[in-house]
């Protein structure tokens, strides 16, 4: 079974700029979420759980850690002998090397990559988004509507619809227009940055894109347009599940924090959810004789001798005696010192807070960088 | 060139585990929140640098295949080396005092004739404690004895069925006896000379029925044997008084943390389970907690694996609660063992003492 019916390609590239200290040291992907994941397995996860066993990560800004994360795939199931996880960098040729230019850019440097697989169908997918999703049924739509590009789409409420890249459709949801944070929207359809190709029309779409001195390689801004103008089928699929854009420090906060509602929209815990990590070698956490939890989610490796209150704890995360931990999120290692008071903050991976400090409290979240300490 | 190659033995009984063992052998037994006992013998060996590792079954493995597969959690699955299954024969289990059937040794031999390293550290798969072979082995080559024995200095008054150590004045074994209380307490792990093996296996061809213990010391004399002494704390598991007591020991964090030093990392069968969730109102404390579990009522002084859930109103305090146990509302549990998947039903009291802790077999409803 040489040929794979589709093949998914996840744009991991990007800086992430909106999340601040956070990706200061490793790219959005690779960002630390709900405890134990970081951003990237949601989207891998589905893949896994929708089938489709190769998929192509595009990296280009600080990728050390998501290499390192990603390692064979074998987390995921993703260590196939034809297939799994290939991580997929900018390279030099004869002619020199180039950078990334954008969305579409970068898989067309990687079509030589998807020409191996032979697929009838590409799934473009971001690394970024907190959702569970069975791509087959995108794909059996996709075939059924004898679609070139289906762009999932979710119900927005009007008044935000201007935020997001807006799809126009008819009746039977074919797109008539694309519009990118319209200011009076007709539709409150919004693009969910999940698109499925046929191959055959991607790359050749891409061939062109390439030749377009004017394009900015980018799928809404260029590939969309074009392909509208060419009079091509493309439709829009509406996804009714649970879909959240974690792109900017307050929906990264509030969505972490939604995980916590004793209905959350999210089921982390249902049992059916399979999402799956890299992060599970440390032993059991801790609770001490004088310590507290409540309202909380708690990961492996993590002491706690103090008070959790509405907060998340990822891996190895660590709150000493007599300390206050309060909505708050604490990334892989934190420390929280002895008597510290720590309140609507995120503390980046390592960062710690010294004995008996005070950090955040106030309205706007307060994030701790990574490594580095908050002292008195 | 690794020159130790490793043995795990794992062909034997502890009948003081009784309920914990009867759908499983002793090493697979739960511990911890998320491992099993073998994850301790076989993290051991991978974190000293032992690239091959050979695993002597019992003949009810099951439970372990399921849980170690091809190694892959300890980086076991290798072209050169890695993990080898040796199939235990079915008579290992008369002498509640033997680890090492000498009998597996002799239906394995291929292992040992093949295998490209000079010397053997075996250990029983029960050893629990976190050990850094490296000085061991580096002190056997030194010494160019044909084995080391690892043993610990027992405290005054301690009482404990093993087989203890006599040493003379230059640190050479004399005397080994099975006995129940002693100074030198074998840990059941030692470094052995490949060559030494194939030698008894030929000397010792029709004494497969005899415990290798019991062969080393006839041919105690004629061999240069010493000591390696582990100071650090051994979580004893000798029967399910000693699993409880072991288990408590957990709680306290200078042993926790001895345990699960992030300089040498015990690995285990990876499940993907979320994070621990505590809901308003949950009431936790001095208790070891595992992800995946979700808790709405109060645990005090426990170890509490994966997914377990405890319900609102129920209270669990000095208790083991194993993987997919559910407590009921308003259940009170002290001084009980859970094994995997028990439930216990709304209101129901169950209690245990510290030294007699009640046992619950697996899948039970009570």
């Amino acid at each position: 079974m040489r040929k794979k019916e589709c093949v998914a390609m996840l744009l991991a590239g990007g800086q992430g700029s909106r999340l601040g200290v956070l990706t200061e040291k490793i790219a959005k992907p690779a960002v630390s979420f709900g405890g134990k994941y970081r951003m990237i397995d949601f989207s891998l996860s589905n893949c896994v759980n929708s089938g489709i066993d190769t998929v192509g990560v595009l990296v280009q800004y600080k990728p050390t850690l998501l290499n390192r994360y990603l390692g064979t795939g074998a987390a995921w199931d993703l260590d196939a002998v034809w297939g799994g996880v290939h991580i997929l960098p900018p390279y030099a040729t004869q002619t020199g090397g180039e950078w990334y230019e954008g969305t579409a850019d970068a898989i067309y440097h990687n079509i030589d990559f998807i020409d191996e697989y032979d697929p009838d169908y590409v799934l473009i997918l971001s690394g970024d988004h907190l959702y569970q999703m069975d791509y087959n049924l995108m794909l059996d739509f996709h075939k059924l509507m004898g679609s070139d590009l289906t762009v999932a789409v979710k119900t927005v409420p009007w008044e935000e619809a201007s935020r997001f890249g807006i799809m126009s459709v008819d009746e039977e949801m074919r797109i008539t227009r694309f519009s990118e944070k319209p200011k009076n929207p007709d539709s409150n359809l919004a693009s969910m940055g999940i698109y499925i190709f046929t191959w055959s029309v991607l790359r050749q779409a891409l061939l062109a894109d390439h030749e377009d001195k004017q394009s900015e390689h980018d799928y809404g801004k260029n590939i969309i347009p074009t392909l509208l103008g060419q009079k091509k089928n493309l439709f829009a699929y509406v996804f009714s599940g649970y879909w959240k854009d974690v792109g900017t420090i307050p929906s990264y906060y509030t969505t972490q924090m939604e995980l916590l509602d004793a209905e959350p929209e999210f089921k982390l815990h249902d049992t059916r959810m399979h999402i799956l990590s890299n992060l599970n070698e440390l032993s059991a956490h801790f609770i001490g004789g004088e310590g507290h939890v409540e309202h909380s989610m708690v990961c492996n490796g993590c002491e706690i001798y103090g008070r959790v209150e509405n907060s998340i704890l990822s891996p190895g995360a660590v709150v000493e005696a007599g300390a206050m931990v309060k909505d708050s999120i604490l990334l892989p290692d934190s420390v929280v010192g002895a008597g510290a008071v720590v309140e609507r903050t995120i503390l980046n991976e390592r960062a710690s807070i010294a004995p008996n400090a005070c950090v955040g409290g106030s309205d706007k979240i307060t994030v701790v960088g990574e490594s580095s300490t908050m002292e008195v | 060139m690794n020159r130790t190659i490793g043995l795990i033995s794992a062909n034997y009984a502890i009948p003081g585990f009784d309920i914990l063992t009867r759908e499983r052998p002793p090493v697979s037994i739960p511990y911890a929140g998320r491992y099993r006992l073998l994850d301790f013998a076989l993290s051991n060996m991978v974190n000293s640098r032992i690239q091959t590792v050979a695993l002597i079954t019992p003949h009810y493995y099951r439970s372990i295949m399921d849980h170690i597969g091809a190694g892959k959690e300890w980086d076991l699955d290798r072209k050169n080396g890695g993990l080898y299954i040796l199939p235990g024969t079915a008579f290992g289990f008369r002498d509640p005092d033997s680890r090492f059937l000498f009998r597996d040794i002799l239906h394995n031999l291929n292992y040992f004739r093949r295998g490209d390293g000079d010397y053997i550290l075996v250990s029983s798969g029960t050893l629990t404690a976190n050990i850094d072979y490296q000085p061991m082995i580096a002190e056997h080559e030194l010494s160019g004895r044909n084995v080391t024995l690892l043993y610990r200095k027992t405290a005054p008054g301690e009482k404990r069925r093993g087989y203890y150590l006599t040493m003379s004045a230059s640190g050479e074994v004399k005397n080994i006896t099975l006995a129940n209380e002693g100074e030198n307490l074998f840990l059941n792990s030692f470094i052995v000379d490949r060559s030494l093996i194939l030698r008894l296996a030929r000397d010792f061809s029709t004494m497969g029925y005899l415990d290798f213990m019991a062969i080393l010391t006839t041919v105690l004399p004629d061999l240069r044997v010493g000591t390696f002494r582990y100071d650090g704390h051994v979580f004893f598991m000798d029967g399910t008084e000693d699993y409880f007591r072991s288990s408590m020991a957990l709680l306290d964090p200078a042993l926790r943390h001895e345990l699960f030093t992030r300089e040498r990392q015990i690995r285990t069968k990876i499940h993907d389970t979320p994070p621990a969730l505590y809901v308003p109102g949950s009431q936790v404390r001095n208790s070891l907690m595992t992800a995946g579990s979700v808790i709405e009522g109060t645990v005090t002084d426990s170890v509490v694996f994966r997914q377990v859930r405890i319900e609102k109103g129920a209270s669990v305090k000095n208790c083991v609660l194993m993987e997919g146990c559910t407590v009921k509302a308003g259940a009170r549990l002290e001084n009980v063992i859970c094994d995997k998947y028990v439930t216990i039903t709304a209101d129901k009291t169950i209690l245990g003492t510290p030294d007699r802790p009640c046992v619950i077999p697996k899948d039970e409803v009570i």
